[in-house]
């Protein structure tokens, strides 16, 4: 069954994650400091690596299998200027798993 | 006392304002005149205020007290929240104590919404009132419910909430007359593998069974396919909750798939059955 949601409630990695994103596209300095040097900026984080890698690599598909807000998502996307084309390749690459996941319930 | 004098429900998305020609021109005339169909009809019945049922899409609230339902009560909302949406930023005059007057009656109700007097209002409240013609006109109630983080309100809480707003709106003490927006959906979704798809079979069946009268179908069909229509479809519940405010008669004003505008586009107004 297709579903429209990652989780029925926020994981702790995905509010960690979602706080990241959330940050630095509601405050300017954030942002800032961010793109200076994404490492740094989210060195303090609780995050994985992996998790960590995730977003500073803009793997969208990644943070969306983690459950990131996708409201937060798109944010992203229109405030690092992520190309329109690149967002969704990164989306459709992961359909297949999402696809098998619904599949097995 | 107060007279709810319209009831409308619209759907909202930034490409309207960001992208509006990425559809046809034909198409974009349709829906810009359909929103200037409903501007029309609500500057003529001459509200005192306007209750604007939509949601936050995750600005002001966050995963850290993020309120299933929160109602604005204060005098004045900046807008828009986005730095990166096309629109005039402006600040549109609420009605303070309108707002406090359904908190508290929410409360007594047996409803527990929060209340902010320190709203940023997003393109959910901006776009429709700017394509409407009417920002900057009326004053403003923001009702926002949680349509873009689980857990989120059940539809039929949606429809119960319609229903006190109902009761809640006519019983203000004040001759004001108000209208009722709702804006949200349909089907749509944002940020998911699916991202680009509209469901047609689902925005067309969720607009019949508004208008059919049979409300437990309604809600039954939100709940048990909205996951068939994409999480930006969850803004359904803003429909709902105009539905059950209006007590009267769905009436479709519009409505066409926009997949370039990664939305179902729909318009619509309730022929209300009493007037005061």
């Amino acid at each position: 069954m297709t579903r429209n949601w990652r989780h029925p409630v926020p994981t702790p990695d995905c509010y960690a994650m979602s706080r990241i994103l959330y940050d630095i596209h509601h405050h300017e300095s954030d942002l800032e400091r961010y793109k200076a040097d994404p490492d740094r900026y989210m060195a303090s984080s609780p995050l994985s690596a992996r998790l960590k890698a995730a977003i500073r690599d803009n793997d969208i598909g990644a943070m969306y299998l983690e459950g990131v807000n996708p409201l937060l998502l798109r944010a992203h996307c229109l405030g690092l200027r992520i190309p329109e084309s690149e967002f969704v390749a990164s989306l459709r690459a992961i359909e297949h798993i999402v696809r098998e996941e619904n599949d097995h319930g | 006392m107060a007279e709810v004098v319209g009831v409308y429900a619209t759907s909202h998305t930034p490409v309207m304002l960001n992208f509006p020609n990425a559809i046809p021109d034909a198409d974009r005339k349709e829906i810009f005149d359909a929103f200037t169909t409903v501007g029309d009809e609500l500057r003529a019945l001459r509200p005192d205020a306007v209750v604007i049922i939509s949601d936050d899409h995750v600005h002001n609230f966050f995963l850290n007290n993020l309120p299933a339902f929160c109602i604005g009560a204060t005098d004045f909302y900046p807008t828009p929240v986005e730095h990166w949406l096309k629109a005039e930023k402006r600040v549109l005059a609420g009605h303070g104590s309108l707002g406090a007057y359904l908190v508290t009656m929410a409360l007594q109700e047996g409803f527990d919404p929060a209340f902010s007097m320190d709203l940023t209002l997003d393109h959910g409240v901006l776009t429709p009132l700017e394509l409407a013609g009417i920002a900057g006109e009326v004053a403003v109630v923001p009702i926002l419910v949680n349509c873009v983080q689980p857990p989120l309100p059940t539809m039929s809480r949606a429809l119960q909430w319609g229903r006190f707003l109902a009761k809640a709106l006519r019983s203000f003490p004040e001759d004001l007359r108000i209208a009722v927006l709702a804006t949200g959906g349909l089907s749509h979704d944002i940020s998911t593998p699916r991202m680009g798809m509209v469901n047609e079979d689902f925005d067309r069946k969720f607009l019949a069974l508004l208008a059919g009268g049979d409300d437990a179908a309604l809600v039954d069909y939100a709940a048990g396919h909205v996951d068939e229509a994409g999480n930006g479809a969850e803004e359904v519940r803003t429909w709902l909750i105009a539905h059950g405010a209006a007590r009267g008669v769905f009436e479709q004003i519009y409505y066409k798939p926009m997949p370039d505008w990664y939305t179902g586009i729909g318009l619509g107004r309730w022929a209300l059955q009493e007037k005061a």
